[in-house]
């Protein structure tokens, strides 16, 4: 193999050149940017719950009372048991539990939502501490409450004022910024677990449809293996009964609607296709070329060249443009997806994993959380294509490399 | 074989489906010879040359260059003999389209493991010797037919060549230049003593070799 002759017929026959290498690279683009858009969904698709600090959240479904008085359930988020929880807690996969209760608070002058936080649980509604824009954070063991930055200037609630929640009183000791906040269960109040599994122990509205202990909580967030999402999900459900809600990433993904999220086959199809196209390209021109080369490759073979060395030459030829023609395509691919990252995605939040009373303020209103599409081309992913381009190169070279055999010095003579 | 005889053609046949092309040729040629095959066009010289050059295998008969009897031989040897002991000199010049004049003269030592100023030197030294001194650079498109021709021959003998075979080698070129190359093809001859086959159909040619064997339908007549 001579590099000096395979440059020169590159560079000379640049145009064939060209059109081998762009075909390819636009291949090799494509397959990138149609993975790259696949992951940047999936991605996106556990934001919802990643600013939650989990990866699953499970809620049950079920009835509220007749009349909305006092504190209640919503009818997406009915009690989950202590027992139930200690048996999802032992499930494989998974890594954490954080727990909460949301309850509805009818009181005679205003209603609430009321959230109970872990205060020191990483996973679950805790993460609200960052989103602390005046006063501090719940302390340790004590009953005092945080009001949603809005609803405190709606009704004209400061810091240090006590607030009156299902007859119990609560100094206000922060507020809390809501729009940057998660949109998992929004809330306007959010108080320590414990108080918020009292007020709902306590109510007999509550108790009439969905019995509650104070131990007992309706809203689970999960840490979990991301292998065992499915299974874990699965096995959740077989303990919660048909009723459960839970929210994983891959239901995420399913409201995205797109069909790069709805199906990574779909993606995988569409990139193998525009990559087999490539190759056809590739090859067709590559073919074009050997046959156009028969009288050279018989002068080649006639002054002494072995099939060998004639196939090194072919094969360097075509393993020289389609690694070009990887990094092209590699070139290409961060440009378009540096270019779709500017791109803005909306995920809907169902009402049930965020629920506010229709009849408040905000109350009908779609919850999504938008977010850049986090799309970019994974190092792993650039590799695999290049090494992709070169076996593609080597392929092309070794099956045209049969049809070089056939070519006989003799050629050269007869074509005299 | 005689001690002097550096290629032998025994009973040579060589048929492309029904037509038959060469018929029962015999033929010797001597070490240092100067030896033209000549014929109309049609007659099989082309092929005969094909046949003795290793570049085309008879159908029957054999083959026995420098010792060696080629005819059995496979592809690849066949590709190793001919860059040890042949020289080609092509009508159509074949240079490579892409390649300077000294890369051409170059092409046989490619493959051999040579470091590249000595094949550089070895092509230049060759391309001065046919008056291409000034050429070394060009690429052929800006070369004439005879330059062409010159830089073509100064292929042949790139790798020391023991026979150099030519099918008519001024079959595209002008009188003039023709003569010319045929003085270069004479001299390689005469003060090289190099070893010849030159397939020609111009009678005038082929008078200026050594020996003159002539074809017809595929026979040898003379």
């Amino acid at each position: 193999m001579n590099l000096h002759y395979v440059m020169k017929e590159l560079y000379y026959q640049r145009r064939r050149t060209i059109v081998s290498v762009l075909g390819l690279s636009i291949g090799v683009a494509l397959f990138l940017i149609l993975n790259a858009l696949s992951l940047a969904y999936r991605e996106a698709a556990r934001a919802p719950l990643t600013e939650i600090g989990a990866d699953i959240t499970v809620q049950r479904a079920g009835n509220v009372p007749e009349e909305l008085a006092g504190a209640v359930f919503p009818c997406s988020a009915l009690t989950i048991r202590r027992e139930e929880v200690n048996k999802i807690e032992k499930i494989p996969g998974i890594r954490g539990v954080g727990q909460a209760v949301l309850i509805w608070v009818f009181d005679p002058q205003r209603a609430w939502i009321v959230l109970g936080v872990e205060r020191d649980n990483p996973i679950g509604p805790a993460i609200l501490r960052s989103f602390v824009t005046e006063g501090r954070f719940l302390d340790d063991g004590k009953s005092e409450a945080l009001i949603e930055r809005g609803y405190a200037r709606q009704f004209g609630i400061k810091l240090g004022d006590n607030v009156s929640v299902a007859g119990r009183q609560f100094p206000v000791v922060g507020l809390v910024d809501a729009s940057r906040a998660p949109k998992i269960a929004v809330a306007n109040l959010y108080l320590p677990l414990k108080e918020a599994q009292d007020i709902a122990a306590s109510s007999k509205p509550l108790q009439s449809v969905s019995p509650f202990a104070p131990g007992d909580v309706n809203l689970l967030f999960l840490k979990v293996d991301q292998q065992q999402i499915t299974a874990a999900a699965a096995a959740m459900k077989s303990i919660l009964g048909e009723k459960a809600t839970i929210a994983t990433p891959e239901s995420f993904l399913k409201l995205l609607g797109s069909l790069f999220a709805l199906s990574d086959k779909f993606t995988m199809a569409a990139s193998l296709i525009a990559m087999l196209i490539a190759i056809l390209i590739a090859f067709k021109t590559m073919a074009g070329n050997i046959s156009e080369r028969t009288r050279e490759i018989g002068v080649l073979k006639a002054v002494g060249w072995t099939h060998r060395n004639v196939t090194m030459q072919l094969l360097t030829e075509s393993i020289i443009q389609c690694f070009a023609a990887g990094i092209l395509g590699i070139l290409i691919a961060v440009i378009v997806t540096f270019g779709l990252s500017f791109m803005t995605v909306n995920i809907p939040i169902p009402w049930e994993m965020s629920p506010t009373p229709h009849f408040l303020p905000g109350g009908g209103e779609q919850l999504y959380k938008t977010l850049r599409l986090p799309v970019h081309i994974p190092l792993k992913l650039a590799v695999f294509a290049l090494l992709l381009s070169v076996l593609i190169g080597g392929l092309t070279g070794a099956l045209l490399s049969s049809h070089i055999s056939k070519i006989k010095p003799s050629e050269v003579l007869r074509h005299e | 074989m005689n001690n002097a005889d550096i290629l032998v053609g025994t009973n040579l046949f060589k048929r492309f489906d029904n037509l038959e092309v060469v018929k029962n040729v015999s033929l010797r040629i001597k070490k240092g010879e100067f030896v033209s095959l000549v014929g109309k066009s049609g007659c099989g010289k082309t092929t005969l040359l094909s046949l003795l050059s290793g570049l085309e295998q008879p159908t029957g008969g054999k083959v026995v260059l420098n010792d060696k009897e080629i005819t059995s031989a496979s592809e690849e040897e066949l590709a190793l003999f001919r860059r040890a002991h042949i020289g080609f000199i092509f009508q159509s010049f074949n240079l490579i389209p892409t390649l300077s004049a000294w890369e051409n003269v170059a092409l046989p030592l490619f493959p051999i493991k040579m470091a590249s100023d000595q094949r550089h030197k070895r092509a230049v030294e060759l391309l001065e010797q046919m008056e291409m001194g000034h050429r070394i650079e060009h690429l052929p498109a800006a070369l004439s037919g005879g330059e062409k021709q010159r830089v073509a021959i100064a292929r042949a003998l790139a790798n020391h060549p023991e026979i150099v075979f030519a099918d008519e080698p001024t079959g595209n070129l002008d009188s003039a230049t023709g003569a010319a190359i045929m003085i270069i093809l004479n001299e390689l001859h005469k003060k090289q003593g190099m070893t010849m086959l030159m397939v020609t159909h111009a009678e005038e040619l082929a008078e200026t070799a050594d020996r003159v064997i002539r074809m017809k339908d595929g026979e040898v007549i003379a």
